[in-house]
């Protein structure tokens, strides 16, 4: 790298920007601007505008859109009283008790929402206030709950999942099959933690649940059909190969306007406050891919993604030492940008090194959605923290304590799919082969 | 009323408006997708319609931008901006908004040449769809328009007044990530 010190000016604008708090979108545009005007002498102007018209105007981008839309229809709807009374009978009997009724319920509601905070809300605006009436210990419901939403980073629609398919040129189907087991994985291991916690730990007493019959338990989780339904026929079109992502999304949609008319809580007003929500989260993601094509762009003249692999190759990294750096990378990167922007910002420079050292692309995305998931969870600026505070008016510090255990397990789920690639790559190399 | 209120409830209504055009076009998404579909299973064809759906896509981003940053749907880190005093905090809101209003102008700039040129030579879209580009990439630049609108509007606020006129919603946060 030649060029070291106009590399470290440019590094400093984008810190500078980005730190000062111009938002992540505007702040890329703008540091893209500078790293074509040092580095080349081609129109900067107008490369941006044909850069940035071909990502904002791409076909594989439409998933985002109504994907939303789908999650915010159902954070509408009373799914929020079913889940917790359709999950409660079946969990009652397991080690640990109720307190799976977050993590299945989180698991669910994260196959029909790509939005992690949406999952916390919808799920934790029922049990919690249940869990504490039946004297759970508060650090397991708070606990549980931050960790268990993260899922809805990870298992399929995924918000992160498709705009680092979109950013990188893989298949978003791909990359949601990809998800699934790793999902189901993670949440298996919280249920784990919280079977044994309950075991173990002196503080654990809560009250007994009366027995149901087989039939009564039926009965009550009637209502939670039409969404396993709903689920079904979303992943179902797409691992048959009868729908594209954007596709299955478009089934999402018209299914859970559907659900939410049958329910009766379809009306004007929240349809129209799902729509317009839908529209403003995917502006708020759109600029943010928006400035980072450009910058991705912009980055390729600096020669710095292509001087970092190289780099990565002199130092002759194994695997394993490579993914233990960006592990470490993404979990600082995480303390100060959320997800997605880290997500975009990064892959420009990361993805030649990823290549470079013969690493699977769809196991990287979710290798990436699992670290980035833990920054959700972790102060200064973990989404899922701010929004349990908001939901319980505990102190932060107590919400991110309970949630230490958590983030642990996402650790080991890191080793875990570092041990296992196959967990990973297996599912989305046997789906039948779609449309598109 | 004066003057002034009447030019502050037409801005208001233009971002509004420019938000509700952009949500049209992410129901004419879902229209265009259903439609591909139903063509598909019918045997019939359908051209074009990926490259329709991209471009209402990109619609739906450029109209909604001014509404999403009205009501801070816009990520930013706010680290910073929380921990100074209110004093340092006003300069540095001037400063975001600054920076944020040169770079849509800028953008804004290049993108009328950049739908001009694309009228000029009747640049025709590759796809099966032969659209003219220059209609929808008018979109893309109305909405940039708005955006840079709004932030020059904030930012004169914000020196004026001291302050910024973003309502920040809970429950539309709920919705990041």
């Amino acid at each position: 790298m030649e060029n070291l010190s106009i590399i470290i000016l440019f590094l400093f604008v984008l810190f500078t920007l980005l730190g000062t708090g111009v938002w992540v979108g505007l702040a890329l545009m703008g540091v893209a601007w500078v790293g074509m005007e040092l580095f080349t002498t081609r129109p900067v102007g107008d490369v941006m505008l044909t850069t940035i018209w071909s990502a904002s105007s791409s076909w594989t981008l439409t998933a985002l859109p109504l994907f939303i839309w789908m999650g915010e229809i159902l954070f509408r709807t009373r799914l929020s009283e079913d889940m917790f009374r359709g999950l409660s009978p079946w969990m009652a009997r397991l080690p640990g008790g109720l307190v799976h009724t977050n993590i299945v319920g989180c698991t669910v509601f994260a196959a029909v929402s790509g939005s992690s905070a949406a999952t916390l809300t919808t799920v934790g605006k029922m049990s919690i206030p249940e869990l504490r009436r039946r004297k759970y210990p508060e650090t397991m419901i708070i606990g549980t709950l931050a960790g268990a939403a993260t899922l809805g980073l990870m298992i399929p629609p995924s918000l992160t999942l498709i705009v680092y398919g979109v950013t990188i040129n893989e298949s978003i189907t791909k990359l949601f099959f990809a998800g699934i087991l790793p999902g189901l994985i993670l949440a298996a291991m919280f249920m784990g933690y919280v079977a044994i916690y309950s075991r173990v730990s002196s503080k654990w007493e809560p009250e007994e649940e009366p027995r149901m019959h087989f039939s009564e338990k039926l009965k009550n989780s009637r209502f939670l059909i039409p969404v396993l339904l709903l689920i079904t026929v979303v992943i179902g079109s797409m691992y048959l190969g009868f729908a594209t992502a954007t596709e299955a999304a478009a089934f999402g949609v018209i299914g859970s306007l559907l659900l939410a008319a049958t329910q009766g809580s379809l009306s004007w007003s929240t349809f129209s406050q799902s729509l317009m929500g839908a529209t403003r989260t995917s502006a708020m993601i759109a600029l943010i891919l928006a400035g980072a094509s450009f910058l991705s762009l912009s980055m390729g003249f600096t020669g710095l993604p292509r001087g970092l692999a190289d780099l990565i190759a002199q130092w002759q990294l194994t695997r394993f030492e490579l993914l233990m750096v960006l592990l470490v990378f993404y979990i600082i990167l995480g303390c100060f940008l959320d997800g997605i922007s880290s997500v975009v910002l990064t892959m420009a420079v990361v993805e030649p090194m990823i290549r470079e050292a013969g690493i699977d692309l769809i196991w990287f995305g979710i290798f990436i959605v699992v670290v980035v998931e833990m920054a959700q969870i972790t102060p200064p600026i973990g989404f899922n923290l701010f929004v349990l505070q908001g939901m319980t008016n505990h102190e932060m510090s107590f919400i991110a304590k309970a949630a230490i255990p958590m983030f642990l397990i996402m650790i080991l789920m890191v080793f875990v799919l570092i041990l296992f690639p196959d967990i990973a790559t297996w599912l989305p190399n046997n789906i039948r082969n779609g449309p598109g | 009323m004066t003057k002034q209120h009447w030019f502050r409830r037409a801005l208001d209504n233009i971002y509004l408006l420019a938000g509700i055009a952009a949500s049209l076009c992410l129901v004419m998404i879902l229209l265009l997708i259903v439609l591909q579909m139903l063509a598909r299973w019918t045997g019939e064809v359908a051209p074009g319609i990926p490259e329709y759906a991209g471009y209402f896509m990109a619609a739906a981003s450029f109209l909604a931008f001014a509404n999403a940053l009205n009501r801070g749907s816009h990520i930013r880190v706010s680290i910073v901006l929380n921990a100074v005093p209110p004093s340092v905090r006003r300069l540095l809101e001037v400063w975001c908004f600054g920076i944020g209003t040169a770079v849509m102008w800028y953008f804004v700039y290049y993108a009328y040449r950049f739908v001009y040129w694309s009228y000029k030579f009747n640049d025709i879209s590759q796809g099966q769809d032969k659209t003219p580009l220059w209609i929808p990439q008018t979109a893309m630049l109305v909405g940039a328009v708005i955006l840079a609108i709004a932030l020059t509007d904030h930012l004169i606020h914000i020196i004026l007044k001291g302050d910024h006129r973003i309502t920040r919603d809970l429950a539309d946060q709920n919705h990041r990530e």
